[in-house]
């Protein structure tokens, strides 16, 4: 594979690694398939488009991103939590107000921001270690967290809430703080993609959540999820190793049109693979 | 404290009551063993007092949280962490944004306690533990929830004799120590009588016989074995009768 492919596929995944981390939220800590990310992913990427066209400086556009995609995640908190909406549900109504919400925001279906300046430029060493540096102050105060009383009592909500309930915890708080944490999390991978791309489409998100979801999935296949540190390994680990398989497919003579379907049978292999292999445990 | 007045309880397609007005009232640190033969209502007095299914009819006071150990463990624990952070969930009164291991010294000695050899499993998933290993875990954890009610349903059911009268004296000992209400379900009529300064006997979702203080001490093995059989010939005899009716 040349290098620049690998480069590229490694700017790629750790922007991808942080939309893994998101999904790996709800669906690991809090034990529902949340979609959001369809919709918050785009939002994060309009709002910096928007910030860096407005002359906002695209540092300060990184938390203005984080910020409308994470309350975002509160709103599918809110509507589930308030109107009983299931989770599911609620990510796929607001995923598709959501669309509007970026077309209004950009004034258009997309926007050139060669001019805007950004974090990341041709420069890929600096680019990857920009993303690196976001991605550990995102995931190290998080490891943090999940080791306090708080975070301990946010990682059993999915696997016990009756026993929680029971302690008189308040569910719907953690979730909240959950989904605003996830949010942010497709925010910001969305702020940095645009600003990597220094261009936005509003049909970026199409898609995504399968994209990160395969990460994770990948990643709990090869390091698993019994431990906490493996469990945090996983999404950074399969994003990586799903954008260079991505890469050498590509590299290989896969026509980019067929990319999802490709997505979509690995993330199928993962799912048959660890179905056969929890099969062989029992 | 502990109110119970005259809860009934029916469950659709059954033809009697599971409970049919229980009153029983429990000061603060009681300590009551409630026997009774299979299908009597015991669990589902349990389960109503905790909350967790409702009464027909009557009234439930208490003064306190309520914390309880089932037969089926994985309800009150979390099989896939580890018994360090289940029994730091399950002690946690006031979360602090600090390490949940500071907890962990503390824990051991809970866990020394008991006298199992457990602590060497300490960092390790509930879920390698035998079934009884699991339900002396997860009694540690609702002794030591902060709740002043307890409500243990065959909590030593899954251990062998000698682990069972181990965690039944640490039970006793901590419900003592700690000053908790217990209502304690046993078919083992020896811890019935040995443990507990009350006795309270359900027979067809009623209570039949309500012992404490000397009366409860004097209680020999034998005679509540007899006092139980009888109720339960007697119901043999009323089940034919009507079978032959």
């Amino acid at each position: 594979m040349p290098v620049d492919l690998f480069l590229n596929g490694l700017q790629q995944g750790l922007i991808l690694a942080i939309i893994a981390y998101g999904i790996m939220i709800p669906f690991r800590f809090l034990d529902f398939a949340d979609l959001t990310a369809d919709g918050a992913y785009p939002l994060g990427g309009a709002v910096c488009a928007l910030c860096l066209s407005s002359g906002v400086s695209p540092i300060a556009a990184i938390p203005c991103s984080m910020l409308c995609s994470g309350l975002m995640g509160v709103c599918t908190a809110l509507i589930h939590l308030k109107f009983r909406v299931p989770f599911m549900l609620a990510g796929i109504i607001l995923s598709t107000m959501a669309y509007s919400v970026n077309l209004r925001i950009m004034g258009k279906p997309n926007l050139a921001l060669f001019d805007c300046g950004g974090l990341l430029d041709a420069h890929v060493a600096g680019n990857i270690l920009v993303m690196v540096a976001f991605l550990a102050g995102c995931v190290i105060p998080f490891s943090v967290f999940l080791r306090t009383d708080f975070g301990l009592r946010f990682r059993a909500i999915g696997l016990n809430p009756r026993l929680l309930q029971q302690q008189g915890v308040n569910i719907g708080k953690y979730t909240v703080f959950g989904l605003f944490a996830a949010g942010a999390l497709f925010g910001l991978a969305g702020s940095l993609m645009v600003q990597l791309q220094s261009y936005m489409d509003v049909g970026i998100g199409v898609g995504i959540l399968i994209h990160g979801l395969a990460s994770l999935m990948i990643g709990e296949a090869i390091v698993g999820n019994a431990t906490l540190n493996r469990q945090l390994a996983a999404p950074l680990l399969g994003a990586l190793v799903y954008q260079q398989v991505q890469g050498l497919a590509l590299s290989m003579g896969l026509a980019p049109s067929d990319l999802k379907f490709f997505t979509g049978g690995m993330v199928l292999l993962v799912l048959a693979l660890r179905k056969a292999e929890g099969g062989r445990l029992e | 404290m502990l109110t119970i007045s005259n809860i009934t309880k029916s469950f659709s397609g059954l033809f009697e009551p599971v409970l049919n007005g229980i009153t029983l009232s429990l000061q603060e640190g009681a300590f009551c063993t409630l026997i009774g033969a299979n299908g009597s209502g015991k669990s589902t007095l349990l389960r109503i007092i905790s909350g967790e299914s409702l009464a027909d009819s009557g009234t439930i006071r208490r003064r306190g949280a309520v914390s309880q150990v089932v037969q089926d463990v994985s309800r009150g624990t979390i099989p896939s962490m580890t018994m360090l952070e289940n029994m730091a969930l399950g002690g946690m009164q006031a979360p602090r944004f600090a390490f949940y291991r500071r907890h962990k010294n503390e824990i051991l000695e809970k866990i020394r306690s008991l006298n199992m050899g457990l602590e060497k499993h300490i960092d390790q998933p509930l879920q390698v533990l035998s079934g009884g290993q699991r339900q002396a875990v997860a009694t540690l954890m609702a002794l030591h929830s902060g709740s002043k009610i307890l409500l243990l349903d065959e909590h030593t059911s899954a251990l062998d004799p000698n682990m069972q009268r181990l965690l039944m004296e640490v039970t006793a000992q901590s419900v003592r120590a700690l000053g908790l209400t217990t209502l304690m379900i046993t078919h083992n009529m020896e811890d019935a009588v040995r443990y507990g300064d009350r006795l309270v006997m359900l027979h067809k979702g009623q209570i039949v016989v309500d012992v404490q203080g000397r009366e409860k001490s004097r209680l020999k093995v034998q005679s509540l074995l007899d006092r139980f059989h009888k109720f339960e010939d007697q119901n043999l005899l009323h089940g034919r009768s009507e079978h032959a009716c």
